[in-house]
C-alpha cells in the first residue's frame, strides 16, 4: 500500500496552482486534507503524474460572512466547521453533518472543497450543499465561473469539475430563523459513511409547511433531492399523514444499489425511515426556534 | 507426575502479589509508544521486501517472468519459488489423525495459485516503496481455474479439485460419539434443530504481520524478528526448513501488537525472509499492510453446523447430534494443521451439560481463500452459540425459564472430573455459581420487568445468556490439535538471581499485549519472597529461553505460571539453606518475605535476601558443605491434562425497531478462571474478548465473492468495533483454584470471545420472539434483521 511514483508541487498561491493544473493537462491531480485521496494512491487505484498539495495556500481557507451569505474557502477543514460558532449559529444543518463525518483525525485534516469535490455520494456534505442549495465557485485559467450544487453532482465521484479547474468557495444562504433543521443517518458503525441519510430544512407554522427541503445521501450515484417529497410536504402539512407520504414518496425517488453493508431494499426502507425522522425532528426544533 | 506434588504447591504459595491488582508494568512502555515492534527496528544495511499477490482465486501460473522488475531502480533481488528449492524444504503440516490428508504449503506459488492474495514472488529493494514499483514490472500470465468458492460445493465430488495430490477438497473428517444419539432423539419429548452457520472471521491486530531476518555471515546465526506468538515453535520449523542447527537460529518476539490466535502459525514470508537473508548476508525486512493481512492473515471459523438437541418433558437433556462443515480455505497451516478448529467444533459442543447421548461430526473442506487457522476461543465460540441458541429454543418449547434450564442440566459438583463424549476430561468448574451471580448481578426480576414494560411500549428488547466451559493450560496429555507432530505441553522458567539479589525471570511464552511482565513478576516474587519491583520479566526471545513454544490456547498462566512457581521455589530453597549457614539457623525456621528472610518464631531476627544473594555467589568458602556457587535454575511444568475455565455472559439488547440496529444495554460476565494472578488482567483480558465476540456478533464478517475475490479487503468494508461501539462490560469471578494446576490458575485468555456471540444472538433471538425469529447466524447484521423482519410478517 505505497502510493505509485508522482511529483510533488506544493505552491503557496491559488494562481500558481492553477498553472501547475493547466501543465499537467488531466494528469495532475489536486491534494487537499488527502482522506480520500491518499487511499486512492495507496491502493494503486489512481496513478497521476503529479500531486498539486493545496494545503500552503492559505487564501483558500477561511469562513465569514458577506452579503447574507455565509462564504467557506475550499480549504477549510471540517474540525474548523466544527467549531464554528458562525457555522453553528447560520447553518447549522452543515454543523451537525460535520459531527457525522468520519472521526477527529479525519476532521481535522479533510476540508470542505476536498469533501465536495470527491463528490462521494455516500459523504455528507455533498449532501448538505444540495439541499442548502449551495453556489460552488470554481476557478480555472479562463477565470471564476460559480454553480449550483445541483448541477455540480454528476455522477458517482463524478462532478461537473473540470481538470484544470479549483474549487475555490462554497456559498451557503442560511435558511430563514424560523425553520428547523436535521441530518439523520444510519452507518453501520460511528463515524462510517452512512448506508443512507437524509437531510431536511423545513419551516412550518404549525400543521403548515412553508418550506421544505430534502435530500438523501448513500441512495443513488450522487446525493439526491427528494422535490416530489417536499411538495407532498408543502401541500399536506406536516400531518401525521402528510409526513408518512412524503417519506413513502422519497424512498420511491431514491436510486440505491446494493453492496455488501446494505441492499437496495434495505436502503430504500432506511431513506424512508430516516425522511420521517428528519421531517419530525426538523419540525420539532423549527419550534423550538420559534419558542 | 505425582498427585502430592500438584496438591502441595497450593498451599505453600503466600500469596502477596499473586491475588493484586498490581498495575501492568509494560503499560508505561507499551501505551507511550516506547514500545519495539518489528518495525522500529533499523540495523544498517537494512533491504525491504515486497511480495506479488495472486489477483485470482485458482489458477495456472502460465509465465513468471522477473527479468524486468529485476532492472528497476533500487531492486538487489527478485526471487520465485524456483530460485527458493534449494534454499528451503517445502512445509508440510503433518498429522497422525486417520483421516486427514497431508497437503503441501508452499512459501511462493509452485505451478499454481489457490486463493486470492497468495504470493508468487518476491521483491528485495532498497526501500518498500521501490519494491513495490518493481512489483508492477514482473511479467505473469495465468491460466484461470474453476474458483472451488465454498464448502458445500467444494465438498461434491465433481467438484474442480484444489490440491490434486489429495484427491479431495475434503481434507479430513472426524466423528466424536457416545451412546446411541439416534435412538435417544427418537425417544425425546422434545427436540430442536437448525442450521447455523458462523461466518467467516479475520483476525486484525492493531499490529500486522511482519518480520526481519537478518544473516550476518560472521556469526553464522539466523536472527529472525517476527510478530509471533510462538517464538519457539518457528525457531523449531526454520531449523528443519533451512536446514540449520537450532541453537544458530534465534527467534525474537519482543513486542507484538496482538495476536489472537493468527499469528502462532509459520508463515510463507518468514521462511522466505529467511532464505533470502541467509542467500543476499543482509538484513531483510517485510511489514504486511492492512490490505495483505486481510488478504492473507489466517481466518477463523466459516462453519455450516446442522445440530438437534433433545431433551425429556422435564427438560433434561438426553441427546446431541451435529454435522459440521468447515471451510478450511486453501492450504493446511503449520504446525497446527487444518484439523485444529473442525475437530475442536465436534470436541466442545456438548458444552457444559451432562450429555448422555452424543454424535458429532465434522469434516474439513478446502476452498479458494486464505487458510484458515486458530482464532481466540477455537472451536469454542460456534459450538457456544449452537448449543445456547438451541438451549433458548427448547427453553421456549417447554415455557422453562432459559436460566432453570441450563442450571438443570449443567454438570454438578459432585460429577466432577467430568468426562466429555469426545473425551475431554473437566477437571472441575462452577457452573451453576457463575449462572447464580450473573442472574443476581442482572437482577434477573428486575430486568424481567424491564423488559415486560419495554415490550408493551412496543420496544423490541431482549434478554440472553451463554455458558461455556472450556479446556485451558493444556499438557501433554492431549496435543493442541490432533496428531500433531510437536510438543506443545511444557513450558520453563529460567530463573536467575544476580549478587545484588534482584530476579532476571526469563520465559519461552511470548506475549502480544497480555501483561505477562507483569503476571509472572507477581508469580515469581511470591514464590521468592522478593519484592515485585526487584524480578524482571523477559519473554519471546529463544536466545535466553531456548525451550518452549510460545503463548496461545490459553496456556501461559498456567504452563509458564506453574514453571514459576517451581523454579521460585527451587531457588527459595537453596537459598534458605545459604541463610541459614550464615546465621547458624535451621533452614527450616527460616522464610522470606519483602526481600527479608527472617526466623519464622522470631522475624526480627534475620538478614536481606541481598545479602543472601552475594553469598550465594562468593565462593565455597562462605557457602554450606558440598553446596554449588550460585543461584539460577531452569524448571519445566507440563500440568497434563489442563484445567478448565468457565463463565456465565448475559446480554442485554435492544433493537430498533425501524432501522435494525442492535444495542446492547448491558453486557455481564461471571468467570472463574481459579486462582486470580491479577483481576486487572484478568478483567482487561474478558473485556478484549467481549469486544471480540461483539465485534463477531454484530460485525466482522469476511466475505468472498463466487469467483474467490475478497470483497472486505479493507477497514472500511472489514467492520471491527471501535470504542465508540462498545459498552461498560461488568465483569465479576467466582475464583476456585484448580485442582490440578500448580498455582491454581485456570486459563482464561479466549473466554470473552467464546460467550458473546451466544449470548448476544439469544438476547437479539429473545427481542424479536413475538415475531417467531430465531438468530441462527451471526454476524446479525441489520440488512439481515430488515429480512427475517420483513419474512416473518410476510412482506415480501
Ligand atoms: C476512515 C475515514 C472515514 C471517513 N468517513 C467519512 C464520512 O463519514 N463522511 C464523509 O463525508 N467523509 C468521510 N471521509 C472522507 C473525508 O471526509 C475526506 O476528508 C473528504 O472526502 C475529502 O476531503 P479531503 O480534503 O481529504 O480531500 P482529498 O482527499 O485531498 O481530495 C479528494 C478529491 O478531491 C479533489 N480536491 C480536493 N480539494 C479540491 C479542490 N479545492 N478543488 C478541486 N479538487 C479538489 C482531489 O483532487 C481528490 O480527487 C472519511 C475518510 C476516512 C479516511
Amino acid at each position: 500500500m505505497k502510493p505509485p511514483p508522482f511529483a510533488y508541487h506544493a505552491p503557496t498561491h491559488l494562481d500558481e496552482a492553477l498553472a501547475l493544473l493547466e501543465r499537467y493537462g488531466d494528469d495532475a491531480k489536486v491534494l487537499a486534507g488527502g482522506q480520500s485521496l491518499m487511499p486512492l494512491l495507496n491502493f494503486r487505484l489512481s496513478y497521476p503524474s503529479a500531486l498539486i498539495d493545496i494545503n500552503r495556500v492559505a487564501e483558500l481557507s477561511y469562513l465569514r460572512q458577506e452579503n447574507g451569505q455565509v462564504c467557506i474557502g475550499a480549504l477549510t477543514r471540517q474540525r474548523t466547521i466544527e467549531f464554528s460558532e458562525l457555522a453553528r449559529r447560520q447553518l447549522p444543518l452543515l454543523h451537525e453533518a460535520t459531527t457525522l463525518v468520519g472521526h477527529l483525525p479525519i476532521r481535522t485534516r479533510g476540508t470542505i472543497g476536498g469533501s465536495l469535490a470527491h463528490a462521494d455520494p455516500a459523504a455528507e456534505y455533498p449532501t448538505v450543499a444540495l439541499v442548502l442549495d449551495a453556489e460552488l465557485v470554481l476557478q480555472g485559467p479562463g477565470g471564476r465561473r460559480s454553480i449550483p450544487a445541483e448541477e455540480f453532482f454528476v455522477s458517482y465521484l463524478t462532478t461537473a469539475l473540470a481538470p484544470n479547474e479549483i474549487v475555490t468557495e462554497i456559498r451557503f444562504s442560511p435558511a430563514p430563523r424560523t425553520s428547523g433543521w436535521a441530518f439523520e443517518e444510519v452507518a453501520r458503525r460511528h463515524g462510517d459513511f452512512a448506508l443512507v441519510g437524509v437531510a431536511g430544512v423545513i419551516d412550518t407554522e404549525g400543521e403548515q409547511c412553508r418550506t421544505a427541503r430534502l435530500a438523501a445521501a448513500g441512495a443513488g450515484p450522487t446525493p439526491i433531492r427528494l422535490r416530489a417529497a417536499e411538495d407532498i410536504l408543502v401541500r399536506e402539512g406536516v400531518t401525521e399523514q402528510g409526513i408518512q407520504r412524503a417519506a413513502a414518496k422519497a424512498a420511491e425517488l431514491v436510486e440505491p444499489d446494493s453492496d455488501i453493508h446494505a441492499s437496495a431494499d434495505f436502503r430504500r426502507h432506511l431513506t424512508e425511515v430516516l425522511t420521517r425522522r428528519a421531517i419530525q425532528r426538523a419540525r420539532e426544533r423549527g419550534q423550538e426556534q420559534r419558542a | 507426575m505425582s498427585s502430592t506434588e500438584i496438591g502441595e504447591s497450593v498451599e505453600e504459595l503466600t500469596p502477596k502479589f499473586v491475588g493484586a491488582r498490581v498495575k501492568r508494568r509494560e503499560d508505561q512502555r507499551l501505551l507511550t509508544g516506547q514500545g519495539a515492534y518489528v518495525d522500529d527496528h533499523h540495523p544498517p544495511g537494512l533491504l525491504q521486501a515486497a511480495f506479488l499477490r495472486s489477483p485470482y482465486a485458482h489458477a495456472r501460473i502460465a509465465r513468471l517472468d522477473t527479468s524486468a522488475a529485476l532492472t528497476r531502480p533500487g531492486v538487489v533481488a527478485v526471487l520465485t519459488s524456483k530460485d527458493l528449492v534449494p534454499l528451503v524444504k517445502p512445509v508440510r503440516a503433518a498429522s497422525k489423525m486417520r483421516e486427514y490428508k497431508e497437503t503441501s504449503f508452499p512459501p511462493l506459488a509452485v505451478e499454481k495459485v489457490r486463493y486470492v492474495g497468495e504470493a508468487l514472488a518476491v521483491v528485495i529493494a532498497e526501500s518498500r516503496y521501490l519494491a513495490e514499483d518493481a512489483l508492477e514490472w514482473i511479467n505473469v500470465e495465468y491460466d484461470p481455474l474453476p474458483t472451488v468458492a465454498n464448502a458445500p460445493t467444494a465438498a461434491q465430488p465433481d467438484a474442480p479439485l484444489l490440491h490434486d495430490e489429495a484427491g479431495s477438497n475434503i481434507l479430513l473428517s472426524r466423528e466424536f460419539a457416545r451412546g446411541d444419539v439416534d435412538a435417544a432423539l427418537a425417544s425425546a419429548a422434545v427436540r430442536v434443530r437448525d442450521r447455523f452457520r458462523f461466518r467467516r472471521h479475520a483476525t486484525v491486530c492493531m499490529e500486522n504481520r511482519g518480520c526481519l531476518a537478518d544473516y550476518p555471515a560472521g556469526t553464522g546465526e539466523l536472527t529472525l524478528r517476527s510478530a509471533t506468538q510462538c517464538p519457539g515453535l518457528l525457531r523449531d520449523a526454520l531449523a528443519d526448513l533451512l536446514d540449520m542447527p537450532e541453537h544458530r537460529i534465534r527467534v525474537v518476539a519482543a513486542d507484538v501488537g496482538g495476536g489472537f490466535g493468527a499469528k502462532s502459525s509459520l508463515y510463507p514470508e518468514e521462511i522466505v525472509l529467511c532464505a533470502v537473508a541467509r542467500r543476499l548476508k543482509r538484513p531483510v525486512k517485510w511489514i504486511s499492510d492492512r490490505q495483505e493481512d486481510l488478504k492473507t492473515s489466517t481466518q477463523a471459523w466459516d462453519e455450516i453446523v446442522d445440530a438437534e438437541l433433545g431433551l425429556q418433558a422435564d427438560g433434561t437433556i438426553i441427546g446431541l447430534r451435529a454435522d459440521v462443515t468447515t471451510d478450511i480455505g486453501a492450504y493446511s497451516i503449520y504446525p497446527w494443521t487444518a484439523t485444529l478448529e473442525p475437530i475442536q467444533t465436534i470436541s466442545f459442543l456438548s458444552g457444559p451439560y451432562r450429555m448422555p447421548h452424543y454424535r458429532g461430526r465434522n469434516r474439513g473442506v478446502a476452498t479458494c481463500k486464505a487458510p484458515m487457522g486458530p482464532y481466540r476461543g477455537v472451536g469454542r465460540p460456534v459450538t457456544t452459540f449452537v448449543l445456547e441458541s438451541l438451549m433458548d429454543r427448547a427453553a421456549r418449547l417447554l415455557a422453562l425459564d432459559p436460566a432453570e434450564l441450563r442450571l438443570k442440566n449443567y454438570i454438578r459438583a459432585d460429577e466432577f472430573p467430568y468426562k466429555t463424549p469426545a473425551g475431554l476430561v473437566w477437571d472441575q468448574a462452577s457452573l451453576t455459581e457463575c449462572m447464580q451471580k450473573a442472574r443476581d448481578v442482572l437482577d434477573a426480576d428486575t430486568t424481567t420487568r424491564w423488559r415486560a414494560q419495554a415490550r408493551a411500549a412496543g420496544r423490541w428488547v431482549g434478554i440472553g445468556f451463554a455458558t461455556y466451559i472450556e479446556l485451558t493450560g493444556v499438557g501433554s496429555a492431549i496435543p493442541v490439535s490432533p496428531g500433531m507432530p510437536i510438543a506443545t505441553g511444557t513450558e520453563a522458567a529460567f530463573l536467575r538471581i544476580d549478587p545484588a539479589g534482584t530476579v532476571t525471570a526469563t520465559f519461552s511464552v511470548a506475549p502480544q499485549g497480555q501483561g505477562h511482565e507483569t503476571a509472572l513478576a507477581q508469580v515469581v516474587a511470591d514464590a521468592l519472597g522478593v519484592a515485585f519491583d526487584s524480578v524482571r520479566v523477559i519473554c519471546g526471545d529463544t536466545a535466553l529461553a531456548p525451550q518452549g513454544t510460545g503463548t496461545y490456547a490459553s496456556r501461559s498462566a498456567v504452563l509458564a505460571g506453574g514453571a514459576a512457581i517451581r523454579a521460585g521455589q527451587t531457588l527459595k530453597e537453596k537459598a534458605l539453606k545459604i541463610a541459614g549457614h550464615m546465621m547458624e539457623s535451621n533452614p527450616a525456621n527460616l522464610d522470606i518475605r519483602d526481600g527479608q528472610v527472617f526466623l519464622r518464631d522470631k522475624p526480627e531476627r534475620g538478614l536481606p535476601f541481598r545479602a543472601v544473594a552475594k553469598t550465594a555467589y562468593a565462593g565455597l568458602r562462605r557457602l554450606p558443605k558440598d553446596m554449588e556457587p550460585g543461584l539460577e535454575v531452569t524448571r519445566f511444568y507440563d500440568p497434563f491434562f489442563g484445567t478448565a475455565s468457565s463463565a456465565t455472559h448475559v446480554a442485554v439488547v435492544e433493537v430498533d425497531t425501524e432501522t435494525y440496529a442492535v444495542t446492547i444495554k448491558r453486557y455481564i460476565v461471571v468467570e472463574d478462571c481459579g486462582r486470580i494472578i491479577n483481576p486487572l488482567i484478568v478483567e482487561g483480558q474478558v473485556r478484549g474478548g467481549v469486544a471480540q465476540g461483539i465485534g463477531a456478533a454484530l460485525y466482522e464478517e469476511v466475505v468472498y465473492d463466487d469467483a474467490g475475490q475478497l470483497l472486505t479487503g479493507s477497514l472500511v468494508d472489514y467492520l471491527v468495533p471501535t470504542a465508540s461501539e462498545l459498552l461498560p462490560i461488568e465483569v465479576h469471578h467466582i475464583e476456585t483454584p484448580s485442582p490440578t494446576t500448580l498455582g491454581g490458575f485456570r486459563g482464561m485468555g479466549e473466554g470473552g470471545t467464546i460467550g458473546a456471540p451466544a449470548a448476544i444472538a439469544n438476547a437479539v433471538s429473545d427481542a424479536l420472539s413475538h415475531l417467531g425469529i430465531e438468530i441462527n447466524e451471526i454476524p446479525i447484521t441489520p440488512e439481515k434483521l430488515f429480512r427475517l423482519v420483513r419474512a416473518a410478517e410476510g412482506t415480501p
